[in-house]
C-alpha cells in the first residue's frame, strides 16, 4: 500500500470520494438516458420560454433588484462568524468549567459576537431585512 | 465521552463504509420514490379524496410508472436558455443531495467476534469493532452542513439559465431563502456541538444515550433547526420559489422530463438525510431512551442489535419526514416579506440567545440544567417581543373598501392607486369610492 496509511483521518474520506464518484454518474446517466430515449419534435412556439402565454418581452437577464446582492453580503458576514465559532466551541468544551481561562475565552468570544451584532442592528435599522 | 468510542480503521472499516453506502443509497431512493406516494396518499387523506389507486395493488406500483414516463419524456431545451450551464443545473442540485447521507451513523459499532458462526474468527476479524456509517469522519456534522448548501447552486444556475424570467425571479428568491435560513440553522447546530463537545455523529448519538435526548434539553434549537431544514429544501410553507400563483414554476418551469425528476428527487432527497440529521442531533439517533436515567440499548452488539438500531433510525426518520408532510398540506404559504423577516429578524436573534445560554450552562458546568435555560430562553423571546421597533405591515398602507385595516371612509373619494397608469384609472369623485365585491 505504498505510502497509504489506512487508520489514518484522510483515509476516512474515501467513501466520500467513492459516494461523489457514484453521485456524478447517476446525474449523467439519468441526463443522457432521457436524451437518448425520449422523442423529439420541433416547433416555432415551443422553443419560446414559457411566460403564462405571453410573447417574452426584452431579455431575462437585466439588472434585478439591489436587496439581494445587500442580501448576500449580509449573509457572508454572518456565515463567516459562524464557521469562527466551531473551532471555538470545541475548544471551549475541553476546558475546566468555571476556571479563569474558561471565563476568558467566553469574554473573547463575546466581544467577537457583539460587533457583529452592532452590524446586525445597523443592518435592520437600514432596512436590509424588508423585502415588501 | 468520546473515549468510549472504539477506534476503528483500517480495511475492515473502508469494507464497511462501502456496504452500508450500497446499501443505504438503494434504500434512500426507493424510499425518495415511495415518499413522493406516501405524500400523495397523505395529502389524498388530509383533504378527503382516494389519491392514487390506479397503478398496481392500491396503487403501490404508481412511482415505477412515474420514473418510466419521467424517461421517456421528450429532453427539451428552449432556444433562450443557456445551453451547457441548463444542463448542470439538475446535476449541481442532485450531487449534493445525494452525498450528504454518507456521514450518518446508521447504527452502532459491529463487533466481529460476535458474528453467528465463528464467522468473524474464520474472516480473522476477531475483536475487530467497525462503525456502521458510510465514513467514519470526524468532523461529520461540519460536512454535511457545507455540503447541503451547495444545493443553492443548482437552484441559482437553473434559474438563470432557463431564460424565462418566472424561472429566473424563482431562483433569485429561492437562492436567498436558502442562504438566509442557513445561519440559524448553523447557529443551532452550534448549541448541539457544545453540549455534545465534539464534531463526530458518533459523540453526538453518545452523549444523548448517556444523557437527555438533546430534544428535551434544547428544545428552542431543535424548533429553529427543523423550521431551517423545511426551508433549506424548499418545503411548504416556505417553498415560495415555486409559487404556482406567482411563478408558475419557480426555478424549474423551463425543464421537463428526467432534469426536471432531478430537481424533484433532489427536494425528497434532502429531506430523508436532513431529517436523518435532526434525529441524530436531537432525536438521539439509534437510541431508545429518551431521558437520560434508564436502560438504553448497548452502543457496541452483534448484527441483531446493529439491524435493531437501524431499524429504530429508520422508523424515527419515516416520522420526521411524515411530520414535514403533514405541515406541507396543513399551513398556508408564507408571503416572501415575512419569509424574509421570519430569518432575519426572528430567527437569528433567538439562535443567538440559545447560543448564549448554553454556552453560559457549558461554563458553568450546568449543561444537565439546560431544559430550564432553554425555557428561560422563551420567556426572554416574549418579554423582549413588544419591545422592538413595530413595522407597518405591506398590506395595510394602500387604503382600499373593505379593508380591515385601511378601510376608505364612507363618502370619500377612493385614492389613487400608486400603480394606476392614465387618469381614467382614477376613479370619478362623484360617483364615491369603488367597492371590492
Amino acid at each position: 500500500m505504498n505510502g497509504w496509511n489506512l487508520s489514518s483521518d484522510l483515509a476516512a474520506y474515501l467513501p466520500v470520494l467513492m459516494v461523489c464518484v457514484m453521485a456524478i454518474v447517476f446525474a449523467a446517466i439519468n441526463i443522457v438516458a432521457s436524451l437518448l430515449l425520449g422523442p423529439k419534435a420541433e416547433g416555432a412556439v415551443k422553443g419560446m420560454s414559457y411566460e403564462s402565454g405571453m410573447d417574452p418581452i426584452g431579455t431575462t437577464h437585466k439588472r434585478f433588484n439591489v436587496r439581494f446582492y445587500i442580501l448576500a453580503m449580509t449573509f457572508l458576514l454572518f456565515d463567516i462568524e459562524i464557521i469562527f465559532l466551531y473551532p471555538w466551541a470545541l475548544a471551549f468544551t475541553k476546558l475546566e468549567p468555571g476556571s479563569a481561562e474558561a471565563g476568558l475565552f467566553l469574554a473573547r468570544i463575546g466581544v467577537f459576537v457583539g460587533t457583529s451584532v452592532i452590524a446586525y442592528v445597523y443592518a435592520w435599522k437600514k432596512g436590509v431585512f424588508r423585502f415588501d | 465521552m468520546q473515549a468510549l468510542i472504539p477506534e476503528t480503521g483500517g480495511i475492515a472499516q473502508l469494507i464497511t463504509n462501502a456496504v452500508t453506502i450500497f446499501v443505504v443509497i438503494h434504500v434512500i431512493l426507493g424510499g425518495c420514490a415511495y415518499a413522493i406516494m406516501l405524500e400523495r396518499k397523505l395529502s389524498a387523506w388530509m383533504q378527503d379524496r382516494i389519491g392514487p389507486n390506479r397503478v398496481g395493488p392500491k396503487g403501490l406500483l404508481q412511482p415505477i410508472a412515474d420514473g418510466l414516463k419521467f424517461l421517456f419524456k421528450e429532453d427539451y431545451r428552449p432556444k433562450n436558455t443557456d445551453g451547457a450551464l441548463f444542463t448542470l443545473a439538475p446535476a449541481l442540485i442532485i450531487i449534493p443531495a445525494i452525498i450528504g447521507f454518507v456521514i450518518i451513523p446508521w447504527a452502532g459499532v459491529l463487533d466481529f467476534s460476535q458474528l453467528p458462526f465463528g464467522l468473524g474468527a474464520t474472516l480473522g476479524l476477531d475483536g475487530v469493532q467497525v462503525k456502521i456509517t458510510g465514513a467514519a469522519v470526524n468532523i461529520g456534522v461540519i460536512y454535511l452542513v457545507a455540503v447541503a448548501s451547495l444545493g443553492v447552486y443548482g437552484v441559482g444556475l437553473g434559474g438563470w439559465a432557463s431564460g424565462s424570467k418566472f424561472s429566473f425571479l424563482g431562483g433569485l428568491r429561492a437562492s436567498a431563502q436558502m442562504i438566509s435560513y442557513e445561519i440559524p440553522m448553523g447557529v443551532s447546530l452550534l448549541c448541539v456541538v457544545l453540549l455534545a463537545g465534539s464534531l463526530d455523529p458518533y459523540a453526538i448519538v453518545l452523549a444523548q444515550q448517556d444523557g437527555m435526548w438533546n430534544l428535551l434539553q434544547q428544545p428552542l434549537a431543535a424548533i429553529i433547526f427543523y423550521t431551517c431544514l423545511l426551508a433549506e429544501s424548499n418545503r411548504a410553507p416556505f417553498d415560495l420559489a415555486e409559487a404556482e400563483n406567482e411563478l408558475v414554476g419557480g426555478y424549474h418551469t423551463e425543464y421537463s422530463s428526467m432534469r426536471f425528476a432531478m430537481f424533484f428527487l433532489a427536494e425528497y432527497f434532502h429531506m430523508i438525510t436532513g431529517s436523518a440529521l435532526f434525529c441524530v442531533l436531537f432525536l438521539g439517533g439509534f437510541s431508545l431512551n429518551p431521558f437520560g436515567a434508564g436502560p438504553d440499548l448497548p452502543l457496541v452488539g452483534g448484527p441483531l442489535l446493529i439491524l435493531a438500531q437501524f431499524g429504530i433510525l429508520a422508523g424515527k426518520i419515516f416520522l420526521v419526514v411524515s411530520l414535514g408532510m403533514a405541515i406541507r398540506w396543513t399551513l398556508p404559504r408564507f408571503r416572501y416579506d415575512q419569509l424574509m423577516r421570519l430569518a432575519w429578524e426572528g430567527m437569528i436573534p433567538a439562535s443567538v440567545l440559545v447560543l448564549t445560554a448554553t454556552a453560559l450552562m457549558v461554563y458553568w458546568g450546568r449543561t444537565d440544567l439546560m431544559w430550564l435555560a432553554s425555557i428561560a430562553c422563551v420567556v426572554v423571546i416574549y418579554a423582549v417581543r413588544p419591545l422592538l421597533p413595530k413595522q407597518p405591515n405591506a398590506n395595510q398602507r394602500i387604503r382600499i373598501i373593505g379593508s380591515r385595516f385601511s378601510p376608505v371612509t364612507e363618502g370619500e373619494a377612493a385614492p389613487r392607486h400608486p400603480l394606476a397608469l392614465n387618469e381614467s384609472a382614477v376613479p370619478d369623485p362623484a360617483q364615491g369610492p369603488i367597492s371590492m365585491h
